[in-house]
């Protein structure tokens, strides 16, 4: 009682300036919102955010679409150019698809077909993988909150550290050659192979990201009711069955959510690869980003209405996806609803 | 076939034990009810017998054959859940179908048992619906369906009618009950309600912390409970149990007396009580009349009357502050504070000595 009557005390203490200050507001707030009505409240108060998204997303969106329609390497868009369409042109001009080398912009097309692999490639094995290991967290295991923290972990490292990581392990004097020395194999010099450069551009993305989605699986794992398993054993259901016949329909929206995202990112590869590999050798690791990057700022002859085109088109990629995403997310919530 | 034989079986979580050495016989075609207050170890029971979980220790057969170790799937049973646990991506006809199609049944076959069993059970019209599409009580249908078209040897049923409003639950009960009658198979069935037990058991199991309190057919637990708390916990309203102190004791009769001027003889076997000592008596309150004129009587003092037409509850308070409650017949006109006689017959009454146990009937 003694102690309540205390703790209550410091309450109203910390509680008095804090309320003190919501009077000292409240009465221009009030003669505000008597000027502006109830919705230009609700535009006051949205205000602030709508001026950082129209600064820091909006505006260098339309900037970016403008300097797509220029050319030239001058940097500030009033020494540019206009040129209209040129630069799309230039990245579609092709002689056939399907064959880079016969591209004007080669590279970009290159940077495409790697890309279009690699997220083939890495979303795959990223959802194959998520899902083996949310399977696995998800019994009881001892141990159970560590080996979930273990996973998620690499989630929080910067993705350039995971790039050293990586190289440090790979690389020809890495930590991999070392050990796979003193077993009695043979060292390899992964990164500069085309194959494993970028099997390691996959792989390393894969575990850093995995955790993710890992725990998206997990908490829909964890949706599906026990007693829906003890009715599948009773009906003598054998495990196999199980997985495909309950856990997969049941746990379909998050895995949708999953792959959808996973794309999304896989799509926007860059700092890992880039610090892995660099886009090498040759040009077996570029990937988009890194091509517009390149081209917009680190090579000599820098393109920025080339890369603004480039990356006006890997927006659109992104848009479609980011579509297909909210109508997932749309279809779950009536799905949702109808339970 | 469905006769159910459980040996000495004890389950612990860890160090807590939650069923103590658990024996029971169930005959092939019983309907058997487990019932006792939440927490006393009936789902647990019901798990074991199922398969889903393992006895710590003890033999669990069926028609004879050991099955302690034997899983869920293989032992033939069927058990319907309380959340009813329908797969809800499925429709009810895949629900039906779905424990069918993992033994490789014939797809002619399925579709048989599924239509026998929409129809015994009235879900042929939502055949093709999904769960999230049902009410409580059709979801409640087709999980009693989804148990029969198995065909097992028994059914396990877990508070199956707790997630219905009370109209449903009597309706509902009345089915299950015409179901077993129709089936003619064993069902083991688990409930906190005493009321259901009361109606649709052959014989019903009373629990208590881990133990079984008694066993026996509905009336013989309400005419002869065994204990203090098979007697609170069977019949409604509770029964009334007074302190009361042994004043004579025999083989052949026992009198006690109480607060109000109470004084009875009861035929019972005291020849192991000494006189001075606590015992408890019972009386339901259905047997308990106003006036002097019965084989035992005492005094009250009203606190409410209930009128409800046909009958009258009366709640009292004796001398030494014990609470009463009795149903009167007919319309009564005593007023809350006035003093009031309860008469009562020794056959009616209940025995109980300082442990709880019912005193054995008198010897012959
Ligand atoms: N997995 C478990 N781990 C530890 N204790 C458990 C576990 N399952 C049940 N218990 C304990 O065992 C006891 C019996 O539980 P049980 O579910 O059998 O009770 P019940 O009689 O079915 O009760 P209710 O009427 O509330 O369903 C309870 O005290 C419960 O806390
Ligand atoms: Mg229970």
């Amino acid at each position: 009682m003694a102690t309540r009557s205390i703790s209550s005390r410091i309450g109203a203490v910390l509680a008095a300036p804090v309320i003190w200050l919501a009077r000292l507001l409240n009465l221009p707030l009030k003669w505000w919102q008597g000027m502006t009505g109830t919705g230009g409240m609700a535009a006051f108060f949205l205000a602030p955010n709508m001026a950082i998204f129209g600064i820091f997303v909006l505006l260098p969106l339309v900037i970016n679409f403008a300097y797509s329609m220029t050319s030239g390497q001058a940097l500030f868009l009033s020494d540019r150019s206009y040129v209209g369409g040129e630069q799309y042109a230039r990245l579609m001009d092709c002689g056939n698809y399907l064959d880079p080398t016969t591209c004007r912009e080669d590279l970009f097309w290159i940077a495409l077909r790697n890309t279009a692999l690699f997220v083939v490639v890495q979303v795959s094995m990223m959802t194959v993988v998520a899902m083996i290991t949310a399977l696995i967290l998800n019994r009881e295991i001892r141990g159970r909150g560590f080996w979930r923290a273990v996973f998620f972990f690499p989630v929080l490292l910067s993705p350039v550290v995971v790039g050293l990581i990586w190289r440090w392990i790979l690389q020809r004097e890495g930590l991999l050659n070392f050990i796979l020395y003193n077993v009695g194999l043979e060292p390899h010099v992964w990164l500069t192979d085309r194959f494993y450069s970028f099997v390691a551009t996959v792989g390393v993305s894969v575990w850093a990201h995995m955790g993710f989605y890992t725990l998206i699986l997990l908490a829909g794992l964890q949706a599906i009711p026990r007693d829906l398993y003890e009715a599948a054993e009773m009906d003598g259901t054998r495990a196999g069955r199980v997985f495909w016949r309950i856990t997969l329909p049941l746990l379909m929206p998050n895995l949708l959510v999953v792959i959808v995202l996973a794309l999304i990112r896989a799509v926007q590869i860059f700092d890992e690869a880039y610090v892995l590999t660099g886009g090498g050798p040759g040009t077996s690791t570029l990937y988009l980003t890194q091509y517009i990057y390149e081209v917009g700022f680190a090579s000599l002859l820098r393109n920025p209405g080339l890369a603004a085109a480039a990356s006006i088109i890997m927006g659109l990629i992104l848009v479609v996806l980011t579509l297909i995403q909210l109508g997932l997310g749309r279809r779950n919530e009536k799905a949702g609803e109808r339970k | 076939m469905g006769q159910i034989t459980l040996s000495d079986i004890q389950r612990a979580y860890g160090n807590v034990k939650v069923l103590h050495d658990i024996n029971l016989d169930i005959a092939d075609g019983e309907f058997v009810v487990l019932v006792g207050p939440s927490g006393c170890g009936k789902s647990t029971l019901l798990r074991l017998l199922s398969g889903l979980d393992k006895p710590t220790a003890g033999r669990i057969e069926i028609d004879g054959k050991d099955v302690t170790q034997v899983s869920a799937a293989d032992r033939g049973l069927a058990m319907v859940f309380q959340s009813y646990a329908l797969y809800p991506h499925m429709s009810v006809r895949q629900n039906l179908a779905f424990g069918l199609e993992n033994i490789q049944m014939p797809k002619a076959e399925i579709a048989e048992r599924i239509t026998e069993a929409a129809r015994m059970l009235e879900i042929t019209d939502y055949l093709d619906r999904r769960p999230g599409q049902l009410s409580g009580g059709q979801k409640q249908r087709v999980a009693i369906g989804r148990a029969v078209v198995r065909n097992p040897t028994a059914f396990l049923l877990d508070e199956p009618l707790s997630n219905l409003d009370a109209e449903l639950r009597i309706s509902t009960r009345a089915e299950i009950s015409a179901l077993h009658d129709r089936l003619k198979t064993t069902m083991i069935y688990v409930t906190h309600d005493q009321v259901e037990a009361m109606t649709l058991a052959d014989r019903i199991v009373v629990m208590r912390a881990g133990r079984i309190e008694q066993v026996g057919r509905p009336l013989d637990l309400y005419n002869t409970p065994a204990n203090l708390f098979v007697a609170g916990f069977i019949g409604a309203p509770r029964m009334n149990l007074l302190p009361v102190k042994i004043a004579e004791a025999g083989p052949q009769s026992v009198r006690v007396e109480g607060a109000g001027g109470l004084s009875i003889m009861v035929a019972a076997d005291g020849s192991a009580l000494q006189p001075g000592t606590d015992a408890t008596l019972g009386i339901r309150p259905h047997d308990i009349r106003t006036g002097t004129g019965g084989d035992g009587s005492f005094t009250a003092t009203v606190d409410l009357m209930e009128a409800l037409g046909p009958e009258t509850v009366a709640h009292a308070t004796t001398d030494d502050g014990q609470k009463i409650l009795a149903v009167l017949n007919g319309q009564d006109t005593t007023k809350a504070g006035d003093g009031i006689s309860f008469a009562f017959d020794a056959g009616r009454t209940h025995l109980f000595d300082a442990e709880g146990q019912r005193l054995p009937p008198p010897r012959t």
